[in-house]
């Protein structure tokens, strides 16, 4: 068990550790996520990797923060859960300036807002689309655009095709094309 | 390609498809993950005959089109065939000056076909009954 994990997960009221495939994961109530991440620090975790997030629904987005020692002798992931009716979370760059880049693609792409990181700007998408491409509710144009191809039968002979078949992959409450 | 070529044999330049193979099946259709395949066809009933006691309908192909402007080159097509209807080539001269040019009908793919290699030998202490990867010549 690596001693840098523990050593966070001690540091943070309500902390929990879970080794998982590894590196251990350390999840922190999202109110002390600047704890949990100045505990790393303080524990020798002084380089910063990456942070990001995914869509972890319905519980709400998960933010993950990828940290090592120098040397790289042990290493760490911090998690925690934003939920979708708050979908805000402390900057990490006031422990980690290097943050600042990952906190705005994440807040590009999943619409997470990092309180006290002022240099949120898009990278990529356009200012106005207002939208988060990377969560699971953001519909793809390209799906909805256009029929699917593989919905034609080659044995359908006018009539009603034997069995439906749908897209793999796309969620089924999306809409379709020409609806 | 000449021997000078620096490109690999199992490079994916572009897919090339036998027709011949194709029994419009509709996996790859179904299976690509960019839907960049796209295919028409018509059943024709066949009369019975000395083989065949009973008339049967068989699909035909009637058009045969990959965008390699979505094509993201996973190979996904060629593993599911079930008749090695496509095959990868190494070619990777078909730019074009317009997206529309991307899209290669079954003319087009077919060309391909003499481009593709010839699949690689087998082990050398590879089991004697397996007759490794198929390049059938097509139904006569």
């Amino acid at each position: 068990m690596s001693t840098l994990a523990s050593a966070v997960a001690a540091a943070v009221a309500g902390a929990t550790m879970h080794e998982g495939f590894g590196p251990v994961t350390v999840d922190v109530p999202r109110e002390r996520w600047r704890d949990g991440l100045a505990a790393a620090q303080t524990a020798g975790a002084t380089f910063f990797d990456l942070l990001t997030a995914y869509d972890d629904a319905p519980a709400g987005l998960a933010v993950v923060v990828h940290l090592a020692t120098p040397h790289l002798r042990d290493h760490l992931l911090v998690r925690t859960v934003v939920p979708d009716a708050i979908r805000e979370l402390d900057t990490a760059t006031g422990v980690y300036r290097g943050a600042a880049w990952h906190e705005r693609e994440t807040h590009e792409m999943f619409g997470i807002d990092f309180v006290g990181n002022a240099r949120l700007d898009p990278l990529l998408l356009g200012a106005d689309l207002g939208a988060a491409p990377l969560r699971k509710d953001f519909v793809l144009a390209a799906r909805a655009a256009r029929a699917w191809p593989g919905e034609k039968d080659p044995s359908d002979q006018g009539g009603r095709p034997r069995r439906r078949t749908v897209p793999p992959g796309v969620p089924t409450d999306w809409p379709e094309a020409g609806s | 390609m000449s021997a000078a070529d620096p490109r690999a044999s199992r490079a994916r330049g572009v897919i090339a498809l036998l027709e011949q193979n194709c029994t419009v099946c509709m996996l790859c259709v179904r299976e690509c993950p960019d839907w960049c395949i796209e295919i028409d066809s018509h059943t024709v009933t066949l009369p019975a005959d000395e083989t065949h006691r009973r008339p049967r309908t068989e699909a035909v192909l009637d058009r045969f089109a990959i965008d390699f402007g979505l094509c993201m080159y996973c190979g996904i097509c060629v593993e599911v065939c079930p008749f090695d209807a496509l095959h990868w080539s190494p070619v990777a001269e078909y730019a074009a000056t317009s997206s529309a040019g991307l899209v290669h009908e079954r003319d087009r793919l077919s060309s391909w076909e003499p481009t593709v290699p010839a699949p690689p030998a087998l082990d050398l202490h590879a089991a004697v009954d397996d007759p490794g990867p198929r390049r059938a010549t097509g139904r006569s």
